[in-house]
């Protein structure tokens, strides 16, 4: 990374650059890599082992990236997202918040109609499938939580005066991710192709690190340079499985019943969330790690007003 | 990621206040000279406990579903097929990482075309080996070999689908597997179960963990 490019240029563009081959990578494998007839995994198939390595390398790159750039010991970590003149983090948190709030109605009929067919196996007195509905209930209780945390997230990146109080809110994505990553994996306890679901297990653990990362910042336990980290690793992690997650999606809607509304189309709007907020941290924090600026360069969006709540202490 | 760490925990020093171990319990008068922490620094001492009790919780249910994905698993067995080594019920650990099927384990699979959840089976032959199924003696060759078969549940009768897969040669990479309750087992003579692909194969039972009155490795 040379000096004339900002730490936010540098990790916008590797991160994207990264999520969007990794994106076309788990493309290429899910063409390629599973036997047509049973969807078994091709033992050592030119995709995934490409796959594997890029999302090695580009977690390798964002450590240099990370190591790169050496955090201000005066600077006010809870601050660090307060921008009264950038919109575009609070817009972004914005977007996520909405998103997650979408996968609210869509999982919960989901899990309503799981629960059902359950009750419907029991008292036809036949063997019940496996699944109650409960967790995908959950997890749609769980999204609205995340919802409103990535809501107040973006709002304290607007409001000025609202220091260290962001930090449980940004929890609460985290913790909804709990319940989430609880359902994903139950869905496919019996799939024994890892493949299948590996990639969003570990964008949802990486999505629920980066949200606890960001916590972090406003509770006196700020982790600038891995939360960079994670959140670059999340959007990688999240465009792969969000591709996987499409096809599904597509294959459903296409298929007899033609149902759209499905466990599915939950977690890809869950995945698309936790990469725009994401997006979020890789735009507003990297300027806080760069080291001081020239005299008379100009600062980035958002830094005056940072800077000015900070000298009022 | 050290170095980073190293920054890390300074920042955060930094920023915490005064070490909260150290501090006097609430409602103690502050000694002479000394002024009690500003109410700003008590709350974000909670916030923080706050904080660090949620990332341990997170934190250790992402290492749990980590290692139940990639490691071991809990399977909890259904239906008879596998009476009187495991019943309805039992709550079994299985080995996933690494597992290559071997004759006579316990496994977990699953065979799509049967149904979607998995099924718990024993590996009677591997790769290579010839299975002949004598339902007249009762008897299981392998190899020509008949083998000793102290753990089915009773001796073996002609299932309810005719013969099916009894006389294969199974191919590499692929298991024959059976319920030792084999009156009462959809298996690899099933002809919708059939040959296994090892790949279909999640891992291998590694002990009955409840009920505690049947704790046993398998």
């Amino acid at each position: 990374m040379k000096n004339s490019v900002s730490g936010r240029t540098a990790w916008l563009i590797s991160a994207g650059g990264a999520a969007l081959a990794a994106a076309l990578l788990r493309r290429w494998q899910l063409a390629s890599a599973f036997e047509p007839d049973s969807g078994l995994a091709i033992p050592g198939a030119q995709a995934s082992v490409i796959l594997t390595c890029v999302v090695v390398m580009a977690g390798a790159w964002f450590i240099l990236l990370a190591l790169r750039q050496t955090p201000d010991p005066a600077r006010r970590w809870d601050m660090v997202f307060l921008g009264t003149g950038d919109p575009v983090f609070p817009g972004l948190e914005a977007a996520a918040a909405l998103l997650a709030l979408l996968a609210v109605p869509v999982l919960f009929v989901v899990g309503v109609g799981q629960f059902q067919l359950y009750q419907a196996a029991l008292d036809a007195g036949v063997q019940p499938p496996s699944n109650n509905g409960m967790l995908t209930l959950a997890t749609a209780a769980g999204s609205l939580l995340a919802a409103l945390g990535l809501l107040q997230m973006g709002r304290d990146g607007l409001r000025p005066g609202r220091r260290g109080k962001g930090g449980f809110s940004a929890a609460l994505p985290g913790v909804a991710g709990c319940v989430w990553l609880m359902e994903s994996f139950r869905a496919h306890a019996a799939n024994p192709v890892r493949w299948d679901y590996a990639p969003q297990l570990i964008a949802i653990v990486a999505g629920m690190a980066f949200y606890m990362d960001f916590a972090g910042m406003s509770a006196g336990s700020p982790r600038p340079r891995r939360l960079l980290w994670l959140a670059g690793m999340s959007a990688i992690l999240s465009a792969a499985s969000l591709v996987s997650t499409l096809a599904e999606l597509s294959l459903l809607a296409g298929g007899p019943d033609g149902a759209l509304c499905t466990a599915e189309l939950g977690d890809a709007l869950l995945l698309l969330s936790q990469t725009l907020a994401a997006a979020g941290v890789l735009w507003r924090l990297p300027p806080s790690l760069d080291r001081p600026a020239r005299p008379n360069s100009p600062r980035p969006a958002g830094e005056q007003s940072i800077q000015e709540e900070t000298t009022d202490e | 990621m050290e170095g980073d760490n190293r920054m890390d925990d300074k920042l955060e020093q930094m920023q915490s206040g005064p070490d909260p171990e150290n501090a006097p319990p609430e409602g103690t008068p502050a000694p002479e000279g000394e002024q009690p922490p500003p109410k700003a620094q008590r709350d974000g001492s909670a916030s923080r406990d706050l904080y660090l009790n949620v990332r341990v919780l997170v934190g250790m249910m992402a290492a749990f579903v980590l290692l139940f994905t990639f490691v071991v698993r809990v399977i909890v067995v259904s239906g008879p097929s596998m009476e009187s080594t495991l019943w309805e019920r039992d709550l079994i650990l299985v080995w996933s990482l690494g597992y290559e099927p071997k004759q006579g384990d316990i496994v977990v699979l699953t065979q799509e075309r049967y149904q979607e959840d998995s099924i718990i089976k024993r590996v009677i032959a591997t790769g290579g080996q010839r299975v002949d199924i004598d339902y007249g003696s009762g008897t299981v060759q392998v190899d020509g070999q008949v083998i000793a078969e102290d753990y089915i549940n009773e001796p073996m009768r002609l299932p309810n689908w005719g013969e099916g897969v009894n006389h294969v040669t199974v191919p590499e990479g692929c298991i024959f597997v059976m319920g030792d309750n084999r009156n009462h087992s959809a298996d690899s003579r099933h002809p919708d179960i059939g040959i296994v692909d090892n790949r279909c194969v999640i891992g291998r039972g590694l002990a009955v963990l409840f009920p505690f009155s049947r704790w046993q490795g398998l």
